[in-house]
């Protein structure tokens, strides 16, 4: 028989505990790599291909102040500008609904169009949509989720502003990451509530990611000490930020992470101890034939390791298969986007799985190696 | 045949070793099951525990919530005087009319910023919530860029202590005083005059009126003509039904916890059922024994059962144990925890609320488990051939 031969028969030899640990080490894992996974949606929010070109400007206050549309002429005189759109959340609820899942924004659809270059839509539904200032340009997503077709109406009612909003839907956009906004004229909306002479953020494209530093701390800048005060920061930035409104959930999401990795390295060393405790005999008798007390440990040591690494390949080849096989945003109604159990995530996992086949070897080799053949010969069960 | 519990007992305890993990097992999966319920709870306990039954909050229709509701100066104007609203001594009418906004301020470990709710209220605002009081500090003046801040958001960010400034615009407000909102929603707001409010905000509208009513038949009557008024187009309810229904919060927590509580405990029944077949295995000769002395297969199935709950129940005891403990700890050292409200896009704040129903909820999970993860074990050791088991070792 050889060694490895020896090593298999022995991991087996109770199919049934083999089996019941590699699967309690494949349900943790797949967790473990989950919680992960769900903590770099928190800390790195998925992005677009064009968003290091954008910059976002709001007030300083906060969101929810608007800002007054006389700046729109500064901006576009800042040097590294090259385009500049009003982008307004009208936060509005679609038909009946009592909470809609995606943003509808007030914006200026030629300057539009000149910024957000990843999201692609045919170019005579894009001069439909210039043309008539109640028309809109709609997410692929939302398209799709709500049965809807080219020229259907859309009807949202009001929840910040005092107006209601009925569009026409000229056209349908994708490319981007998240492909369920509706875009439709800022215009309309200042007709419908009357003008108030304000908007909600500016979004604006920038001549190159270099640049970005010293086009924010121009706009900055120029805005100082007026009535409306702006912070202006890159896309990334921005999404950060509300990140940082998560508050301590991450925090805690992290912390029970550290529960399960936890309670899998005790599950895994009492079912080791099991398995060796079971054969204390045999392995007396392995040392009186003249094994070393290093090729024992290294005996339990493959047999725990090789467990552990079956564990890990399902749990973590488990959650890499669900997660990328299911559509999180529409199992979550949007509050996740990405969730990609991305190649260093799933790494991650495998090396926790790996420390703790070392780890588990480590007592009840111990436990073997104290003992005297002598001693280990008369244990019984 | 009575079942022979005390043996079961003291199985647990002379395998210590073996049961020791699982129920260590178990006791974590309780545990964290236990505190995000407990999470979730608290901030369902924090909207449940705002308002005052006798008071009439009133948004603009179609308003998901106060921060995004307007009322006008008109509408304020028209209802000020009904004649359904309690009037003080001097007979003044108990009404305010409150601008919310938000504010972003820097947390106090720099670590980003996240927005506030800044109320603006009228001279009776304060009156009409008699849940917050001043801890330190005095009341803002009317006419003065002054706020008073919840003590707990003041130890969440950065200068919002007593002579601090919150930066609102071009301009500051000065902190002058510190309250406590009695674990209520109130807890995660600061407070300012909302004259001022509006001038610095450049707001021409209100957010919402609190009205306080007669007694109850006119608090009716008042919801009832100002929901039936057309021209209003104002939505009127009860105060505390308004916070009651501002929960959305509490829901990724609690699916965060039922997805955990599931997928941990599907991992806690594989360790059980671990334990259990390695414990039937060892005492192959003890079961020959107990159906040799008459007790029957079912006896023996329900024995190991009774032993798989208890180790389980072992490991729930523990869990709820450590839960306690840590709830005690977070609540004798002042910890808040802080998330983003959805409703308003703020920062709440609220405070763990382990009750007694959410740890019989934990033991309940934990006898589940055991239940399960030695159900094929029982089994198994009711079926072995009597005679056989005898000669085993």
């Amino acid at each position: 028989m050889t060694f490895v031969g020896f090593i298999a028969k022995n991991a087996f030899r109770n199919l049934r505990r083999a089996a019941l640990t590699v699967l309690s080490m494949a349900v943790s894992l797949f967790l473990l790599v989950t919680l992960m996974t769900l903590v770099r949606e928190f800390t790195i929010p998925p992005e677009d291909v064009g968003a290091s070109l954008r910059v976002v400007v709001r007030n300083k206050v906060s969101l929810a102040q608007p800002l007054p549309y006389k700046q729109l002429t500064i901006i576009d005189k800042i040097p590294g500008v090259v385009a500049a759109t009003p982008f307004t959340y009208f936060g509005g609820l679609f038909r009946d609904e009592t909470s809609t899942m995606f943003a509808q924004f007030g914006v200026d659809p030629v300057r539009f169009t000149n910024i957000f270059i990843e999201s692609k839509a045919p170019v005579e539904q894009v001069q439909d949509w210039v043309k008539d200032r109640q028309s809109c340009l709609v997410g692929k997503g939302t398209m799709d989720k709500y049965h809807l077709k080219l020229g259907e109406r859309m009807r949202f009612t009001g929840t910040f502003y005092p107006c209601d909003l009925d569009l026409r839907i000229a056209g349908v956009y994708s490319g981007g990451i998240d492909d369920r906004n509706v875009f439709f004229h800022q215009k309309y909306l200042d007709e419908a509530s009357g003008n108030p002479g304000t908007v909600g953020t500016w979004w604006l494209r920038i001549a190159s990611a270099e640049v970005s530093p010293q086009v924010t701390r121009a706009i900055d800048q120029a805005f100082a000490n007026t009535s409306a005060e702006v912070r202006a920061e890159s896309e990334r930035a921005f999404q950060m930020s509300f990140v940082s409104m998560w508050g301590n959930i991450k925090t805690l999401v992290g912390s029970i992470a550290s529960v399960v990795v936890f309670s899998l390295m005790l599950v895994t060393v009492s079912t080791m101890s099991m398995a060796i405790r079971e054969r204390f005999r045999e392995l007396a008798i392995l040392k009186a034939l003249g094994f070393r007390r290093h090729e024992i440990f290294s005996f339990i040591l493959a047999e725990s390791f090789g467990l552990a690494l079956i564990g890990a390949v399902l749990g973590v080849g488990g959650a890499w298969l669900f997660w990328s096989s299911i559509n999180i945003q529409k199992v979550t109604a949007g509050t996740l986007i990405a969730f990609e159990v991305t190649p260093r995530l799933a790494a991650e996992g495998m090396l926790v799985a790996v420390v703790l086949g070392i780890v588990a070897a480590i007592p009840p080799s111990i436990a073997v190696g104290r003992t005297s053949v002598v001693a280990g010969l008369r244990t019984l069960d | 045949m009575a079942l022979p519990l005390k043996y079961n007992l003291r199985n647990v305890v002379v395998r210590w070793k073996t049961t020791g993990s699982t129920v260590l097992g178990v006791a974590l999966v309780v545990a964290v099951y236990v505190l995000l319920e407990a999470l979730a709870q608290g901030i369902e306990k924090n909207s449940a525990n705002t308002g005052d039954p006798r008071n009439v909050l009133v948004v603009r229709k179609g308003s998901q919530a106060e921060s995004s509701s307007l009322v006008t100066r008109e509408q304020v104007r028209t209802l000020q005087y009904a004649e359904e609203i309690a009037r003080d001594a001097k007979g003044e009418p108990l009404i305010t009319a409150d601008i919310m906004t938000l504010v972003s301020a820097m947390r106090i470990d720099l670590s980003g910023e996240a927005n506030l709710i800044l109320r603006g209220i009228s001279a009776r605002g304060a009156e009409l919530r008699p849940q917050v009081a001043l801890v330190q500090g005095r009341m803002f003046a009317p006419g003065k860029r002054e706020v008073i801040v919840a003590k707990s958001l003041a130890g969440r960010f950065k200068n919002l202590d007593i002579g601090g400034a919150l930066k609102a615009g071009p301009d500051h407000l000065t902190v002058v005083g510190i309250f406590t909102g009695g674990g209520s929603a109130f807890d995660s707001e600061a407070w300012m005059d909302v004259e001022e409010a509006r001038a610095l905000f450049d707001r021409d509208m209100y957010s919402s009126l609190l009205i306080r009513a007669k007694d109850e038949a006119s608090l009716a009557a008042l919801t009832n003509r100002i929901g039936s008024d057309k021209r209003l187009a104002l939505l009127a309810q009860r105060e505390v039904d308004y916070y009651k229904s501002q929960t959305g919060t509490a829901v990724p927590i609690k699916i965060l916890a039922n997805l955990l509580g599931t997928a941990m405990s599907i991992g806690a029944i594989f360790a059980a059922m671990n334990t259990m077949y390695a414990s039937v295995g060892a005492r192959t000769r003890e079961i020959g024994t107990l159906r040799v002395l008459g007790y029957s297969r079912r006896t023996v199935v329900a024995c190991f059962l009774v032993e798989g709950s208890i180790i389980a129940l072992f490991g729930g005891l523990l869990g709820c144990g450590v839960a306690m403990m840590i709830h005690t700890y977070v609540i004798a050292s002042g910890i808040m925890f802080g998330t983003m409200n959805f409703e308003s896009f703020s920062e709440t704040v609220f405070q763990f609320a382990v009750t007694p129903a959410l740890m019989v909820k934990g033991l309940v999970f934990s006898v589940f488990v055991g239940l399960i993860g030695s159900l094929l074990p029982a089994l198994r050791a009711s079926r072995l051939p009597v005679i056989s088991a005898l000669k085993s070792l």
